[in-house]
């Protein structure tokens, strides 16, 4: 109030008027000044001005953000979270895998509900940790684009509800017409899924038929209509039941145990591979390779190169004409008969001698992989003979799969080409028209049965011709059980929810049956019957809930098997069926079946299709395999590469011709080639996954003449054989057509020639009996002392570089691999990626000699200038040239070869950006996001370990077709904790360093250490041979510790300095190799004089 | 100023004034190019941009678009870098070395030398950015502080002392041309009658004015880079093959590499300089310039670095062989890599680095100018597939059989090689039409001291009228790439028949009062054929001229007065002269 100022007369005179509104709201006495110079006043307002200001342009600015529209990426928590999923984390079912031809107890991986991992189950199960790269690749046919998702009819989509109204009204009307049902379905070796058919059966023929398998012989008296149930397998093993029926009467395939073998003799038989239940029997017979206890003896005649003759012990060439002339040589020399057959002298008579003798000490065991009767009997014969009926053969526990009923099933085929109608036709599990060798007349002459519905999860060969296609559930979708063996029960349980409209084929045949009703996508009606099942069985007696979930958490259970003895023999039999022995030809065909591919129902996987055959190394096609020495003399190219394609052979069988690449196979026996099963498959634009067509080298299809997608390769079961069973031997002609055919393999070249530091191998004789410098000798450098003079000294005192601090330090991981145990499956192979997120590059790229694997399989045959492989006979005369070639009948050594993770590692010191580092536990890391690509580091690795993203695999077109990742449904099989790599970018093999990562929170988490054999690496895990051994070093108990200790143990180019951290253990042969010994042995005197 | 011994060959040939060297060297910046030029322009251009097409390609998509695999993991790119650093060495070892050695006949060729490594390290530095495929990162190897955090390169790594050294060399070499090239620019500058190209020069030329001080500070930095300049023409190649000798791949670890990689590099560079300059002399009508001496030096070069490389791939054979090591037994100098499938690219090597350098031992081989090009074409070729054997050879069979594997090209391969030559031979044309191909300001500190015609002033050498012989049977005016610019002779020629036999018409001395028939031969003898020539020598050197002919009695000290009436047509002048003339002599 220092400055009076009036405005109007009124204030100037004080009006009365004025005085009075002085004091109101507008007055000049509460001026601004006033108002903010009083701090209460301030303190009160809880706006400023400026603040105002603030928020008014931090509205504005937000208003303007908002508008602008965003994506919304929703993560919706769980409401109530699944008890199974929690993000982050994965979670492991026990299941079985079962495909009619391999039976295996795994373990499934989910990730936030999705499986994407597959390993073979090592706690439960009697397969033991056994399995094959198939098994674990069926994660990712689950998720094949092809699979049908909805029910057919007549190639158009039909609703479930209204295609089982119709099937059901057509079964009833043929129960009323009293008609005729053929039901086909693969082994059933699932008893609840036998009982569903036996309950769609007694539906239809109102319950009274006795349909055993003898039954067909004589007619059913029934009321309601026939019902013919014929199981039928890709790969028959019927000759082995018809040849057991023959002389014990009973038509089983028994229990064989290679563990406990001694001796082993296998005719063809490719027992650890694909071989009857070669899952369980690889896992056995490796167990008997370790040298330090009793190790087994095995040799091996046949006619292929098979995985399993390249482990063998002594190995012969024979073609199958040959066979049962053998095997009565060896019945001869141990004094038993073989009434129609023969002794032939083909083999020497001291190889027969030797192995009668061998076979004579006890625990023996004679195999045959032939599906002659007349051969099997001659088995039978012999292992009555050596006592094997006792120990290495049960007959008591048979097996329940494998009973295909060839015989059966050629009646009806050729019954219904010839034109007989049958009222319906089911198909369950099987593909005829496809496995079958008159199977493509068979697809047409469907058209003659009145209702044909195939179950199958594809349009494949036999679904694309009949009327009705339910397709069914993926095995990882549904409940399943199974009774592989007589004592063995299983569970399969699904680990994700169907991803399509697709039903359980049990639900079916239930339906089908009028004794249940879908239900749904979320469906228990399957999984009910099976518990119903099981509680029927009495198992669980005391508390079935209990022994329920016990069953479903280890998948597996069993009861005591039958002990095993010997009954009567009657070999009499075998005149009867001597006739129908293999014919003699001069060029033999033996159909095999690929590791990778088997039967090719997975013809439509990638990784398989990728995954280079162990022998031939040959991948994305169907070769011929041919003795490398026959195809020089005939004019066929030795040396195929990139730009060096293969010539194609003409084969001719009966009326089949198949014009295919001739591929040299060194210890095929001459006269005789080889044709892998399987191939061929989606031939006429059939969708049966996107891998299975020849692709052309920008991406796309090679297509037919009709323009639909080329298959790859030919199937040759049209190449089978029908006698008494379907046999896989034909007597065919080849010839070269001189043409050239771009073919793709992971290995050109085949010999060490030389080369010691990569392979070591002895006798056992040698290891059994020399020291270490016989076999393993330490590798000496000279060195120049101080008084000017050489002096030999061990390999640990060159030292370039300072060593990593990590001995003794924490961890530091190294890995094992047994050269002797491991026998080459490549299941390993398959596991590293699926674990580890490997890109399939196709065969264009193969060619251009780019797979991806971070885990390879170098196979080495040894050449006629070493005495093994890598050992020269004669290290001063010895011809370079020869060396090169694999010899006329080559030993094989399989090395799997990935990142030595070498603690003075060349590829660390030249990456200019130091992308590729030690890690403070020992291994050599990449990191995807600073490399730039250089290279140099795959140039300096001397072991070739480091695959460089050539191109953007998981987007550029040229992928399109194989590359999973490049469909919505294929990524599902990633696994999140690994990085997909960019293009540009070098990867090799990280020791599943995620799975380390996460083994140390575990224990982290459970406040204590890491404990041995905690972690396992994916190819450890899935080794049937359990050949791949990890763990911490530094832990001085680890095994890895014990192994890397082991007198058998050496690193492989250790003499170059890189300091691995892998050891291989020496290969150990139980042979006579005199050459071998002989240099051995020198080699020991020469050191121990040294010493 | 540097006396030069007679005895030796004239650097510079025919009668060339300083203004005739200026003429030369700016006649084809400044007349118009010839249709061949643009022909030549053209087809490069064409192959640079289909080779930059194959790189935009290559990057798009992916190294796998080269014929690269997992063994072999270099190929055409590697090679190619070491082929192009290896080229670029002839510039900087004549511009540098030879200049501290005070070889005068560099300054011929040192211009377009430099030219040529410039352009060859551009094009060798692009190889390891893009065989890379993902450019973008390639500024990764430079220790630049990052948003990584504290990431540094990898100093251990031989690739990033690549880095360094290519990139210290291109900066020193660039910087070395250019000083170079100022005092030139200048000159053109001052000649240049379109504002635009007045203009271009004068920024070009930074100011230039030919100021004693701008040449001492010119001569100073010259001697200062030529100093830096010299180590870095051994560091480049010693650390370019150190990316091989650091590692483990047998054929590839070995001590021998450094030098035997620099001689390489030079005996590849000279054949390249020999390839390029050949024809740009016939070209360009360089021949006084550019002459057999200059090409036989050259050779010895070549045969001494070839000397070095041959000794160097058979220690190699030896050492392989000696070693016993059975990972040798494949390398790229080794029996197996001989008789293997790579036999050919084996046989190429020796061949074009050993076989055919060998007859450059014959001097009428390496004085000759078409075989001494073809050679040098086939020394390029041979250097090339050294690289590729050392590189594809050593890694088609190194430690593990497993992983044994050929290598193919793939047109992408091929196509960005051929791109690189065409991007190269881009620069170099334009390079020959805009700047000055030889350098002025350092001939013509020579032309004095090694000049033909100031030479003769004492001795007259056998040789020297074989170079003359060859001189002469050139074409008075170059017709070949340039027309319309001015004529090299000063005097049309009157008859085709002389256009054969001689390149200057002679003009008839005895003319001159004082010159009869016997000082006419003398004179001509001595390289005065015109009037021109006689014009442009000093009395005192005819004198000497005479003098040594045991003429003491002649007094020429009118006679280049006179010629040089003659030389402009003023013929009544010189009549009226001579009338007061007594016998050539000035009356006192």
């Amino acid at each position: 109030m220092s400055t009076k100022y009036w405005k109007g007369f009124e204030e100037k005179h004080e009006t009365p008027e004025f005085i009075k509104t002085l004091n109101k709201e507008f007055s000049q006495e509460v001026s601004v000044e006033d108002f903010l110079a009083n701090e209460d006043n301030l303190r009160e307002s809880s706006t400023p001005r400026r603040d105002f200001l603030k928020f008014l342009g931090f509205s504005v600015a937000a208003a303007t953000i908002a508008a602008c529209e965003a994506p919304v990426n929703k993560a919706i928590p769980y409401v109530n979270k699944p008890i199974d999923v929690t993000p982050g984390e994965a979670t492991w079912y026990a299941s079985a895998y079962y495909d009619g031809n391999t039976f295996a107890s795994i373990i499934v991986k989910t990730r936030e509900g999705r499986p994407i991992y597959i390993k073979s189950n090592r706690d439960f199960g009697f397969t033991n940790g056994g399995g094959n790269a198939q098994v674990i690749a069926s994660v990712l046919s689950l998720y094949n684009e092809a699979r049908l998702q909805f029910a057919y009819k007549d190639g158009q989509g039909i609703a479930t509800q209204v295609a089982d109204d119709e099937i059901f009204n057509n079964l009833q009307a043929i129960k009323r017409n009293k008609g005729k049902v053929v039901f086909i379905s693969q082994t059933i070796a699932s008893p609840s899924t036998a009982k569903a058919i036996k309950l769609l059966e007694q539906s239809i023929t109102n319950g009274s038929s006795e349909t055993e398998t003898e039954v067909s012989e004589t007619e059913p008296a029934v009321s309601g209509a026939t019902f013919e149930h014929i199981q039928i397998d890709a790969i028959s093993y019927a000759g082995i039941r018809e040849a057991n029926k023959a002389t014990f009467g009973k038509r089983i395939i028994p229990d064989y145990d290679f563990y406990k073998a001694d001796t082993i003799v296998s005719f063809g038989a490719d027992f650890m591979s694909t071989w009857l239940m070669a899952s369980q029997y690889a896992g056995q017979y490796a167990k008997r390779r370790n040298p330090d206890e009793k190790m087994n003896k095995h040799y091996q005649f046949e006619s292929n190169m098979s995985i399993t003759g390249a482990n063998a012990d002594v190995r012969f060439m024979i073609k199958p004409s040959q066979e049962a002339g053998i095997l009565a040589a060896i019945a001869k020399e141990l004094g038993a008969s073989t009434p129609g057959v023969s002794a032939s002298d083909t083999v020497d008579s001291e190889d027969i001698k030797r192995i009668a003798d061998d076979l004579k000490k006890g625990n023996g065991l004679v195999v045959s992989g032939s599906n002659n009767v007349a051969i099997q009997i001659i088995v039978n014969i012999i292992n009555q003979k050596i006592g094997a009926y006792n120990t290495t053969i049960n007959l008591n526990n048979p097996l329940n799969m494998f009973m295909s009923e060839d015989k059966k099933m050629m009646d009806f085929v050729n019954g219904l080409i010839k034109g007989q109608k049958p009222d319906a036709v089911f198909f369950y599990g099987v593909n005829p028209a496809y496995t079958l060798p008159n199977g493509e007349e068979f697809g047409a002459a469907l058209a003659n049965a009145k209702m044909t519905v195939s179950l199958s999860p594809f349009m494949d060969e036999t679904a694309v011709n009949c009327q009705y296609v339910i397709p069914d559930h993926h095995a990882l979708e549904s409940w399943n059980d199974y009774q592989p063996k007589e004592n063995e029960y299983a569970l399969a349980q699904p680990t994700i929810r169907p991803l399509f409209d697709t039903v359980a084929a049990q639900e079916s045949f239930l339906v089908w049956a009028g004794q249940a009703k879908r239900g749904g996508k979320d469906s228990s009606v399957f999984y009910d019957f099976i518990k119903s099942n099981w509680k029927e069985k009495g198992f669980g007696a005391d508390n079935f809930e209990k022994f329920w979930n016990k069953t479903v958490h280890s998948s597996t259970y069993s009861i005591e098997a039958a002990k095993a003895s010997a009954s009567d023999l009657d070999a009499s039999a075998l005149s009867n069926y001597a006739k129908s022995l293999p014919q003699e030809g001069e060029w033999e065909v033996v159909l095999y079946q690929k590791i990778a591919i088997g039967d090719g129902s997975q013809a439509g996987n990638p990784w398989l299709q990728e995954m280079p055959d162990p022998i031939t190394k040959v991948v994305w096609d169907n070769v011929i395999t041919m003795n490398h020495e026959t195809m020089e003399e005939l004019g066929y190219d030795l040396y195929i590469d990139q730009e060096n394609g293969a010539k194609m052979g003409r084969v001719t069988v009966g009326e089949v011709t198949y014009e295919l690449p001739v591929f040299p196979s060194p210890g095929q026996a001459k006269g005789t080639i080889g044709i892998a099963l399987g191939y061929g498959r989606g031939k006429g634009g059939l969708k049966i996954g996107k891998a299975a067509f020849q692709t052309k080298e920008l991406g796309g299809y090679v297509n037919d003449e009709n323009g639909h997608p080329k298959p790859i390769g030919q199937n040759a079961f049209r190449m089978t054989q029908i006698r008494e069973t379907i046999e896989f031997t034909a007597v065919g002609s080849v010839e070269n057509t001189g043409k050239y055919y771009p073919i793709a393999t992971t290995q050109i070249h085949n010999t060490l020639q030389g080369r010691n530091s990569v392979v070591r191998e002895t006798t056992l004789d040698t290891y059994l009996t020399l020291s270490v410098d016989a076999y393993n000798p330490e590798w000496m450098h000279h060195k120049i002392t101080e008084d000017g003079s050489h002096e030999a000294v061990p390999l640990s005192d060159f030292n370039l570089w300072e060593s990593h601090p990590i001995e003794n330090v924490g961890h530091r991981w190294g890995m094992s691999i047994d050269l002797n145990s491991c026998f080459g499956c490549g299941a390993c192979m398959i596991a590293c990626q699926a674990e580890n997120n490997i890109p399939v590059v196709g065969k264009d790229e193969v060619r251009r000699g780019r797979e991806m694997h971070w885990l390879r399989i170098d196979r080495y045959y040894s050449s006629d200038e070493e005495a093994t492989v890598g050992q020269l006979k004669d290290s001063k005369n010895w011809n370079r040239k020869k060396s090169g070639v694999a010899g006329s009948s080559p030993k094989v050594v399989f090395q799997p070869m990935m990142c030595q993770h070498c603690n003075h590692a060349p590829c660390e010191t030249v990456c200019p950006v130091s992308a590729t580092t030690h890690s403070n536990e020992g291994l050599n890391q990449m990191t995807y996001n600073r490399c730039i690509g250089t290279r140099y580091c795959a140039n300096n690795c001397p072991y070739k370990v480091r695959r460089f993203n050539w191109f953007n695999y998981p987007s550029y077109k040229k992928f399109g077709e194989i590359n999973p990742a490049q469909d919505e449904l294929g990524r599902m099989v990633l696994n999140p904790d690994v990085t997909v790599r960019t293009r540009g970018v070098m990867e090799k093999c990280s020791m599943c360093v995620q799975r380390i990562q996460e083994t140390k929170l575990v224990a982290k988490k459970e406040r204590r250490k890491v404990y041995d054999g905690d972690f396992k690496t994916a190819c450890a895990d899935a080794c049937p041979a359990d050949a791949i051994i990890v763990g911490d070093w530094n832990d001085p108990e680890s095994e890895i510790r014990k192994k890397s200790d082991h007198k058998r143990a050496y690193q492989a180019l250790a003499e170059i300095g890189t300091r691995p951290n892998v050891w291989y253990q020496t290969k150990v042969r139980n042979e006579p190799n005199p050459i071998l010994a002989q240099i051995q042995s020198k080699k020991e005197e020469y050191l121990h004089n040294k010493h | 100023m540097h006396k030069e011994a007679t005895i030796r060959k004239p650097l510079i040939l025919g009668h060339k004034s300083y203004h005739d060297i200026t003429e030369d060297v700016c006649r084809p910046i400044e007349g118009k190019a010839h249709r061949m030029w643009y022909i030549l322009f053209t087809i490069a251009t064409i192959i640079a941009i289909y080779g930059v097409g194959c790189i935009l390609y290559l990057l798009g998509t992916g190294i796998g678009t080269w014929g690269l695999n997992k063994t072999i993991n270099w190929g055409w790119d590697i090679t190619n870098f070491v082929w192009w650093v290896g080229i670029g060495h002839a510039g900087t070892l004549i511009s540098a070395v030879l200049l501290l050695f005070r070889q005068k006949w560099r300054m011929a060729i040192n211009r377009s030398a430099e030219a040529m490594t410039i352009f060859a390290v551009f094009m060798a530095g692009l190889f390891p950015l893009i065989h890379m495929g993902r450019l973008w990162l390639g500024y990764w190897v430079v220790p630049i502080p990052n948003h990584f955090g504290s990431l540094w390169p990898n100093f251990n790594s031989a690739l990033l002392w690549d880095v360094f050294a290519i990139s210290t060399y291109l900066s020193v070499s660039v910087v070395f041309w250019y000083i170079g090239l100022i005092p030139d620019f200048a000159t053109i500058r001052d000649r240049a009658k379109t504002p635009v190209a007045k203009k271009m020069y004068s920024i070009l030329s930074f100011g230039w004015s030919g100021k004693a001080k701008h040449w001492n500070r010119f001569e100073e930095v010259s001697l200062v880079l030529a100093g830096l300049a010299t180590p870095l023409v051994f560091s480049v190649h010693s650390i370019v093959s150190f990316d091989f000798a650091t590692s483990v791949i047998p054929g590839w670890h070995s001590t021998i590499y450094p030098p035997y990689f620099v001689s390489g590099a030079v005996f590849s560079g000279f054949a390249m300089v020999i390839t390029l300059l050949l024809v740009m002399r016939k070209a360009y009508g360089l021949e006084a310039y550019i002459t057999k001496k200059h090409l036989e030096y050259m050779n010895i070069v070549i045969i001494v670095t070839g000397g070095i490389v041959a000794v160097a791939y058979l220690t190699e054979f030896f050492m392989g062989w000696y070693s016993g090591d059975e990972y040798e037994a494949y390398a790229y100098m080794s029996w197996g890599a001989a008789t293997g499938r790579y036999w050919w690219a084996f046989w190429a090597l020796i061949f074009c680095n050993m076989v055919a350098p060998a007859f450059l031992w014959i001097k009428k081989v390496r004085t000759n100018f078409t075989i001494s090009w073809i050679i040098a074409i086939i020394i390029n070729i041979g250097m090339w597939f050294e690289r590729f054997d050392i590189i594809v050879l050593d890694l088609h069979h190194d430690f593990l059989p497993s992983s044994w594997i050929m290598f193919y090209p793939s047109h992408v391969d091929i196509g960005i090689f051929l791109g690189t030559i065409g991007i190269f031979f881009v620069f170099f044309l334009l390079f020959t039409r805009y700047f000055p191909v030889l350098p002025i300001a350092e001939l013509k500190t020579i032309v004095r001291g090694s000049g033909q015609s100031y030479k003769n002033e004492t001795a007259i050498s056998p040789a020297y009228s074989l170079e003359q012989q060859n001189l002469a049977k050139t074409k008075p005016e170059v017709k070949l790439m340039y027309k319309g610019a001015s004529t090299a002779s000063p005097t049309k020629a009157k008859d085709t028949k002389s256009h054969t036999e001689s390149t200057i018409q002679k003009d008839d001395l005895k003319k001159i009062e004082g010159i009869g028939p016997k000082i006419q031969e003398i004179l001509n003898a001595s390289g005065i054929i015109t009037f021109a020539d006689l014009a442009s020598t000093t009395s005192d050197k005819i004198r000497k001229i005479l003098e040594d002919a045991n003429l003491k009695m002649h007094d020429p000290t009118t006679w280049p007065e006179q010629a040089t009436l003659a030389r402009d047509g003023k013929w009544e002048e010189l009549q009226k002269w001579q009338d007061e003339l007594n016998g050539g002599k000035e009356d006192n």
